[in-house]
C-alpha cells in the first residue's frame, strides 16, 4: 500500500485544526437524543496515539471508518491553564487513577479525543533496536516472526516524523532549566540532548499537561483525528465501548453507551464493522475491553509493565523558569534528556517544566517553610528519572466496571531507582542547586549539600518510601505466535477472534526504556497498513 | 456527598495551616479563597475513592493532635505553629497510609492555592530575589 499522503503540519496560528470540522463528522454521545446504529468498514476504539494513526491509514485507503472515543472532544480554544480543571475534563478518573501494589502509584492517562497525546510532552523516540532484538528472541512461540523489526518499522517512523514535524527543541523553546541540565550532562560525559518532539511552532509555554493552547503540539486531536474526518471518517465522542461483538469467531462490531442528551437518559450505540474492529484503548483499558468481549486467553491482563517516574525538585539561586522566548516562559514542557544510561542503569533522565500547581504539590513541608519555597517558584527546577522496571503486574476489571492494575517494583528495580535518584540529586547540586528535595520517606525533606546525598544511597529499598508516578504503560495483551503465551498474533489479530485487531502498547512484549508514543504510533501504522493489504487480498480472493 | 459544617471547619484549619500566605511578600493565604466552594466541587466531581480518601484525611488531621502532639484538642483548637507541626509530623509519619492521606489533602489544597489567578500573578520573575536570606527550619526526618 502507498503511504498515506502527508498533510502539511498544522500552523500554530488560528484557525486551529480542530476549529472547523466536516459537518456530521462528530457525533457527541452526551447530546444524543436517541439510540443509534450504523455500519462501517472498520470501527476503531480509542482516538489516542494508537487509534488515531490506525484510523488515518484506514481512511486514506478509502475505507469507511468510525472512531469511538470514551472522552469528550476538548478543543484547542477551550484549553485552560488550571490543572484542577484540566484533570477533570482531560484525564481518566480526573487524574486519580492508581496502580495498587506494595505502594500506590498514580497513573496518568488522557480520556478525551486524542487520548494521552493531548496531555503529554510529545517526546518522540524510535524503538531502541536492542529492545526489538529482545522481543525477537523471547519465548512467545518464535518471537515476533520478523514482523516487528527495525526495518519494518523504519518507513513508519519516517512518515510519522515528517507528518507530525518531529524535531529537536528549538533555541527559543529551550528553557534555562534545560540548558543547565545539558551542561551538567556534558560535564559528566553523559549523552545529554534536546528532546525531539512532535511540534510545530512550540512557544515554550510549558503547558503541555493541560493541552497545548497554540495547537503547536501535534497531538492526535489536531492531526490524525481531524485529518481522518476530512477523509470521510466519523467520530463518536463521549461513547464508551462496552464490548466488541464477536459472532462466529469474528469481530463484527461494537456496542457502546453514552450519557445521552441531558434529561434523555443513557443511549446505546451499535456500530457494525464489515471488515474489522481495531482496538487502541490503551494498555490498561484494552485488556479489560477484550475480557468484557468474551476473550479468555491465559495471557490476557498479564505481563503489565510500566516506567515508574520520579521527579526531584530543587531550588537554585537564580531564575530557571525562563526561556529565550521570554521571561516567565518556562521552555518546552520537557526540553532535555539523558538517554545514555538506559542500557547500563535502566534509567533515563529528563527535565520537567511544572506548572505552579504541580510544583506546589512537589514542594516539601507545609506552612511558612512551604510559603518561602513557593515564593521562589521562578528558581524551582524539576529533573526526573524514568525507570525501565523489570517487574510485571496484572490488569483486571474492578468492581463497578473500572480497571484494577496491580504492580510492585522488584528489589532490583528499587535498587536502580535509589541509585538513579541519588545520581540525579548529585547532578543538581553540581549544577548549582541550593537545596534538593528528595521527597523520600526516611531521608531529610531538603538536603543542602552534595555530601548529604549519601542519605539517599543508604535508604531502604522500599517502594513505600517513594512517590512514583507512571505515564508509560505496556503489556496486558502481548503479541506472540503462541496462543498460550500471548493474546495477539503477529498480524495484530487476537488469537481468539478473527478481525479483532489490537494496535496499542498492550501488545508490547516488554517496556522500552524510552518514551513510548512514537513506538505505539509506528506499530499502529504498520498494523493498519497490513490490515488494509489483508483486506485487499481478501477482496481479490472473493 | 458534601463535607458537613464541622468537616469543612477542620479542612479549613488544615489547609490554612498548609498555605498560610506570606505577609512579607504579599502572597495571600488560602483562607482568602473560596475553600468551601472548592471542596464542594471536589466532592461532587472527583471519583468516589478520591472523595472518600479526602474525607478520611480530614478526620485524620482533625483528630490527630492527641496522638502526634500529645494535646487533647482537635486541629481547630491548636495555635497556628502547632497546626504546622502536626501536619509536618503526619506527612512524615511512619505509617504509609497516614502519609498518603495527608498528602492527598495537601495535593487538593495546592491545586486550589497555586491555581488561583492572584497567586499566579505574584509568581512573576520580577519578584525573584536571591536565596541568601532564606532561612529554612530543620527538616523532619
Ligand atoms: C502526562 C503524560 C505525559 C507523557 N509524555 C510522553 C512523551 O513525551 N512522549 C511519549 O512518547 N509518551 C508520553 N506519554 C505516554 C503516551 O502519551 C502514551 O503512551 C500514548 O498516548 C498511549 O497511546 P494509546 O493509544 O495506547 O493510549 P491513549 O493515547 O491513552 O488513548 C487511548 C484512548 O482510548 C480511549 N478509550 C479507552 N477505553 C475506551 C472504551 N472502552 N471506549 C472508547 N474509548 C476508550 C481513552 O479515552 C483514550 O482517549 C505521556 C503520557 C502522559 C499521560
Ligand atoms: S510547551 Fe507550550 S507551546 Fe510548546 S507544545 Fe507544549 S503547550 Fe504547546
Amino acid at each position: 500500500m502507498k503511504p498515506p499522503a502527508a498533510p502539511a503540519p498544522s500552523a500554530p496560528s488560528a484557525p486551529f485544526p480542530d476549529d472547523a470540522l466536516p459537518a456530521g463528522a462528530v457525533v457527541e454521545g452526551d447530546r444524543l437524543e436517541a439510540d443509534c446504529e450504523d455500519a462501517y468498514d472498520y470501527v476503531v476504539v480509542g482516538s489516542g496515539a494508537g487509534g488515531a494513526v490506525a484510523a488515518h491509514v484506514l481512511a486514506t485507503s478509502g475505507a469507511s471508518v468510525a472512531i469511538v472515543e470514551e472522552g469528550p472532544w476538548v478543543h484547542t480554544r477551550d484549553f485552560g491553564e488550571r490543572v484542577y480543571d484540566a484533570f477533570r475534563v482531560l484525564f481518566r478518573d480526573a487524574g486519580m487513577q492508581v496502580i495498587e501494589g506494595r505502594s500506590y502509584i498514580p497513573i496518568l492517562q488522557g480520556r478525551c479525543v486524542g487520548g494521552s497525546t493531548v496531555v503529554n510532552s510529545a517526546i518522540a523516540h524510535r524503538t531502541p533496536e536492542d529492545v526489538l532484538d529482545d522481543w525477537a528472541g523471547m519465548d512467545l512461540g518464535g518471537g515476533l516472526g520478523g514482523v516487528v523489526t527495525a526495518k519494518t518499522l523504519e518507513p513508519h517512523f519516517d512518515a510519522l516524523e515528517r507528518e507530525l514535524s518531529a524535531h529537536a527543541v528549538s533555541d527559543d523553546a529551550l528553557g534555562d532549566n534545560d540548558r543547565r541540565f545539558l551542561d551538567e550532562a556534558t560535564m559528566h560525559g553523559l549523552l545529554g540532548r534536546r528532546t525531539r518532539r512532535y511540534e510545530h511552532g512550540c512557544r515554550g509555554s510549558g503547558r503541555c499537561f493541560t493541552g497545548c493552547p497554540n495547537a503547536a503540539k501535534q497531538g492526535m486531536s489536531v492531526t490524525y483525528v481531524p485529518w481522518s474526518l476530512a477523509l470521510g471518517a466519523r467520530i463518536y465522542t463521549s461513547c464508551r465501548v462496552e464490548r466488541v461483538v464477536i459472532e462466529g469467531g469474528r469481530a463484527t462490531g461494537v456496542l457502546a453507551r453514552a450519557a445521552g442528551a441531558p434529561g434523555r437518559g443513557e443511549r446505546v450505540i451499535k456500530l457494525h464493522a464489515r471488515h474489522g474492529v481495531v482496538v487502541a484503548a490503551s494498555a490498561v483499558q484494552t485488556p479489560n475491553l477484550l475480557r468484557r468481549s468474551g476473550l479468555r486467553a491465559r495471557a490476557l491482563g498479564e505481563h503489565f509493565q510500566c516506567h515508574p517516574g520520579y521527579g526531584l525538585g530543587a531550588l537554585f539561586d537564580d531564575a530557571v523558569r525562563a526561556s529565550a522566548a521570554g521571561a516567565g516562559r518556562m521552555g518546552a514542557t520537557q526540553g532535555a534528556e539523558i538517554t545514555s544510561l538506559r542500557r547500563t542503569d535502566r534509567v533515563k533522565f529528563e527535565t520537567l517544566a511544572l506548572q505552579p500547581e504541580l510544583a506546589a504539590v512537589r514542594m516539601p513541608g507545609v506552612g511558612h517553610d512551604w510559603m518561602r519555597r513557593f515564593d521562589r517558584y521562578a528558581s524551582f527546577a524539576q529533573w526526573a528519572m524514568v525507570l525501565r522496571a523489570e517487574a510485571e503486574g496484572t490488569v483486571r476489571s474492578a468492581w463497578g466496571g473500572g480497571d484494577k492494575v496491580r504492580w510492585t517494583p522488584s528489589p532490583v528495580d528499587m535498587d536502580r531507582a535509589v541509585k538513579g535518584v541519588a545520581r540525579l540529586a548529585r547532578m543538581m547540586f553540581e549544577a548549582g542547586a541550593r537545596e534538593v528535595w528528595p521527597g523520600l520517606h526516611g531521608v531529610p525533606t531538603a538536603i543542602r549539600s552534595v555530601d548529604e546525598v549519601s542519605a539517599i544511597e543508604r535508604m531502604p529499598r522500599e517502594p513505600r518510601a517513594f512517590s512514583f508516578l507512571s505515564t508509560h504503560l505496556f503489556g496486558g495483551a502481548r503479541m506472540g505466535t503462541d496462543p498460550r503465551a500471548s493474546v495477539v498474533g503477529t498480524d495484530f489479530q487476537t488469537h481468539e477472534a478473527a478481525r479483532l485487531y489490537v494496535v496499542d502498547s498492550s501488545v508490547f512484549p516488554t517496556n522500552l526504556g524510552v518514551n513510548p508514543q512514537h513506538s505505539i504510533m509506528a506499530m499502529s501504522r504498520l498494523a493498519a497498513t497490513r490490515i488494509v493489504a489483508g483486506g485487499r487480498a481478501r477482496n481479490r480472493a472473493a | 456527598m458534601k463535607l458537613s459544617g464541622i468537616e469543612s471547619g477542620w479542612a479549613m484549619a488544615a489547609l490554612s495551616a498548609m498555605f498560610p500566605g506570606s505577609p512579607e511578600t504579599g502572597l495571600e493565604g488560602i483562607a482568602a479563597m473560596d475553600v468551601s466552594g472548592y471542596l464542594d466541587d471536589v466532592m461532587r466531581t472527583r471519583p468516589f475513592r478520591a472523595v472518600l480518601g479526602l474525607r478520611v484525611a480530614v478526620w485524620l488531621v482533625a483528630l490527630a493532635p492527641p496522638f502526634v502532639l500529645g494535646r487533647v484538642a482537635t486541629i481547630v483548637g491548636l495555635a497556628h505553629p502547632e497546626r504546622e507541626r502536626l501536619l509536618d509530623g503526619l506527612l512524615a509519619h511512619r505509617t504509609y497510609s497516614v502519609r498518603m492521606l495527608v498528602m492527598l489533602l495537601k495535593t487538593f489544597g495546592a491545586l486550589l492555592y497555586a491555581g488561583d489567578d492572584r497567586v499566579r500573578a505574584r509568581l512573576r520573575p520580577a519578584r525573584l530575589r536571591p536565596l541568601i536570606a532564606l532561612r529554612l527550619r530543620g527538616s523532619p526526618r
